[in-house]
């Protein structure tokens, strides 16, 4: 393979350019594309085939703008093995951080609980209320130093009436509703014993083969069978 | 259809109850479907004596039916009559609710009628002198009167009834020379009806009959006359020649005197109102439990089918003369009764100053069915698979993962999973705490669909659809048979193993063999209530 060779002057390694935000070229092209993806951000992988720079020389760039405070690492949702990168004055999309109840790509467990254990406070005290009042509740209470949205508080409820803790209804009118518009959706604690009071354990789940992981296996006369059962021996308490 | 572990438990209660040839017998049926003598001869590899034998007693305990058709004979040959033999799956499992049915007739009508239900439930069919002669071994004396007053009772309340013709005679379905009309109505009628629920139909007593006690005891043979003519539908007289060919091998001893036996369909409609009223007393609360078994009452005797879906259109004004009169009902004032029936989602009529409600029975046993199904699952796979599954049935149709991630508050996983989600794989070694998770574990065991979508061949187009599975009652109400199989077996596992302690006199029983004694009659109650109260979810989903 022949190659021309130049003048000693053009073989001479050219010093990156500085301007005057202190960037150099490399530096600046990954910036740009880093900041056209907006809150989208971009994983290195992708940064490689947009600026056609090497590897090494974009890991360099990513480093110098991470220092700089220029850029900052996201954690995407649904791909949290791969490191994005997005420009600082975006937020993540609710595609790359999975929503407003995730916090750096975790679901914030502990947060959702005490909405959870208020909401239902609230509930049980009014017995009857609408998706309006329990946020107006909220907002009053002053407990969250932050504003929540009214569909948050309806996610929170929805995952309450799933829980079955709550029950979703249609005002009547009538009785306990007389506050409410008749049509109007709303929830209630139950005053019977079962639904609205948390999960009921039905006669199947409360014996050992509504549980079972083996009941498959499980014959008459086989290796797993209900006459060596080592799960009714627990249940029935019996020592061997 | 029966499901294979329901097979299992009808042929466990068989040989428990009536020994191994009739279940051997029975199982046979359950498993091939209906057959003639010869065929189960054949099957059984028993012989044909003991093959009658055991047909003469699964017949007389109500656990298989007999019925007569007529078979085109081959080369040219004239048709002849053949008895076939089908087994009662539901009749052999109402076996081990006999407690239940009991019970029933012991806190409405008293000892005297439990007796002689007693009686019943244990030899299946009996006639007034056999009654008589029972209640004579049993109590010492007995008042013929007394029997025939508490038979009389029994029947009105439709705990027992005239039992079924012992072979009724299907015709074909359409006679050739009929008009065209007729023949394609009774073809429809035909094509909607399987044979086994013709031969059901013509088997029943009519209903004038089915309840009514004659004077047998007075005259035997004019009773005969009429068991003839009201056992067998009109125009089959003329067949009874060659339809005796089996009848007369198994009913040779047999005197023509009216047989009773227990009517399981009125104890399985008691126990359905009794199942909705505790199921909405429960959901909702007390007063909307004492509405709806007043809606229940008054409808019941206008019910001409057993299970009905909705109840008749009843009067506001009729609602609440039967609440006022039901037990913590009596306080109650219209507006409290409107306020439930709408709480109970009852369709309403307004004309003119008159009000009436309908009610969904149906709605409120699938409601029942939902949450047996939900406990199970929260009980094998934990709160965020029951969050999602009570989301998916709610829904009713198919939801993407994510989709189902965000409203049930379950951690989303990443894409490399979801690449394994698409092939149906998991991967072991990598821990996974996520929704695949737990979708993973319901799909495994055949609770959820999964339908994969791609709309492009970009990774990110990978969408899997996640929904109930449709045949999913299917598979609970077999896993119930199951579960109440092994329940049973444990409890003769248990009696089997205490068999020594058991045969021992009561004051030989002291000190650890005491100890032990205790402990066997707990470990009994836990699993005999374990077993009615499963048999009750059981009936929830066979039989209500």
């Amino acid at each position: 393979m022949s190659r021309s060779l130049g003048s000693p002057s053009s073989l001479k390694r050219k010093r990156p350019e500085k301007d005057p935000t202190g960037l150099v070229d490399a530096e600046r092209a990954v910036l740009n594309v880093i900041k056209s993806k907006k809150d989208l951000g971009i994983w290195a992988g992708d940064i490689a085939k947009d600026t056609n720079l090497t590897v090494p020389v974009i890991q360099k760039s990513i480093k110098s703008l991470l220092t700089k405070k220029l850029i900052k690492e996201v954690v995407n949702i649904q791909n949290k093995g791969k490191k994005h990168y997005m420009a600082v004055e975006f937020e993540p999309s609710k595609e790359i951080s999975g929503g407003e109840w995730y916090v750096n790509g975790n679901l914030d467990k502990e947060f959702i609980n005490v909405l959870k254990q208020l909401c239902l406070r609230y509930m049980h005290r009014q017995k009857v209320a609408t998706l309006e009042g329990v946020h107006n509740e909220l907002k009053k209470s002053q407990v969250l130093k932050f504003p929540i949205s009214s569909q948050q508080v309806g996610e929170i409820l929805y995952s309450l009436v799933l829980d079955n803790e709550i029950i979703e209804v249609k005002s009547t009118g009538l009785g306990e509703y007389h506050s409410i518009p008749i049509g109007t959706v709303c929830y209630r604690v139950a005053s019977g014993t079962g639904a609205g009071k948390g999960p009921r354990i039905g006669a199947f789940a409360s014996i050992p083969c509504g549980a079972c992981p083996r009941i498959s296996l499980c014959t008459p006369d086989g290796v797993i069978s209900p006459s060596t059962c080592v799960y009714y021996n627990k249940w029935l308490n019996i020592d061997f | 259809m029966v499901s294979p572990h329901g097979i299992q438990l009808a042929v466990h209660l068989i040989s428990s109850f009536y020994g191994d040839l009739c279940s051997k017998v029975c199982e046979c049926l359950l498993r091939r479907g209906t057959l003639t003598l010869a065929l189960l001869i054949w099957y059984t590899e028993l012989t044909k004596e003991n093959v009658i034998d055991c047909l003469r007693v699964l017949i007389h305990q109500n656990c298989v039916q007999a019925f007569a058709i007529e078979q085109e004979g081959a080369f040219d040959e004239a048709p002849r009559i053949v008895t076939q033999y089908m087994a009662l799956f539901r009749n052999i499992i109402h076996k081990y609710r006999a407690p239940k049915f009991m019970q029933i007739v012991s806190e409405e009508l008293g000892n005297d009628c439990l007796e002689i239900f007693q009686g019943l439930i244990q030899h299946g069919r009996l006639s007034i002198n056999q009654i008589i002669d029972r209640n004579e071994q049993t109590a010492g004396s007995s008042d013929v009167h007394v029997v025939r007053e508490s038979l009389s009772r029994l029947l009105s309340a439709r705990f027992i009834e005239r039992c079924p013709a012992p072979e009724p005679f299907l015709a074909p379905p359409y006679e050739e020379e009929t008009p065209a009309k007729r023949r394609a109505k009774s073809a429809k009628l035909a094509g909607e009806q399987t044979m086994e629920q013709r031969a059901l139909a013509a088997a029943a007593p009519i209903d004038s009959m089915r309840f009514v006690m004659e004077r047998e005891m007075d005259d035997i043979s004019e009773e005969k006359g009429e068991e003839s003519t009201n056992s067998m539908p009109l125009g089959e007289k003329r067949k009874q020649d060659v339809l005796r060919s089996d009848e007369d091998v198994l009913d040779a001893n047999r005197k023509k005197e009216v047989l009773w036996r227990v009517n399981f369909e009125e104890f399985v409609c008691r126990l359905r109102h009794k199942g909705c009223t505790s199921c909405v007393k429960t959901r909702i609360n007390d007063e909307a439990g004492i509405v709806l078994s007043a809606i229940l009452e008054l409808s019941r005797h206008s019910e001409a089918q057993q299970k009905v879906e909705k109840s008749d259109y009843l009067s506001i004004n009729a609602i609440y003369d039967k609440v006022i009169k039901k037990e913590g009902g009596l306080g109650m004032d219209f507006d409290r009764i409107r306020s439930s029936l709408a709480q109970l989602g009852c369709q309403s009529i307004t004309t003119g100053p008159h009000e009436s409600y309908s009610i969904d029975i149906n709605g409120i046993i699938e409601m029942a069915q939902i949450e047996e199904a939900e406990s199970v699952v929260l009980r094998k796979y934990g709160r965020e698979a029951y969050r999602i599954f009570r989301l998916l049935s709610k829904g009713g149709r198919a939801l993407e993962t994510y989709k189902i991630a965000e409203t049930t508050f379950v951690e989303k996983d990443d894409i490399l999973n979801r690449k394994e989600e698409k092939n149906g794989v998991q991967n072991q070694k990598k821990e996974k705490n996520g929704i695949l998770k737990v979708l993973f574990s319901l799909w495994k065991d055949d609770y959820l669909h999964k339908e994969n979508v791609t709309t492009s061949a970009a990774e990110r187009s990978l969408f899997c659809l996640w929904k109930v599975k449709e045949a999913l009652w299917e598979d609970v109400l077999d896993d119930m048979y199951h579960a109440a199989l092994n329940l049973r077996l444990r409890i003769a596992h248990e009696q089997d193993q205490a068999k020594e302690l058991l045969q021992l006199p009561r004051e030989k029983i002291v000190g650890e063999l005491e100890k032990k004694y205790k402990l066997l009659g707990r470990v009994r109650v836990i699993l005999e209530s374990s077993l009615m109260n499963l048999d009750d979810a059981i009936m929830l989903f066979n039989e209500f």
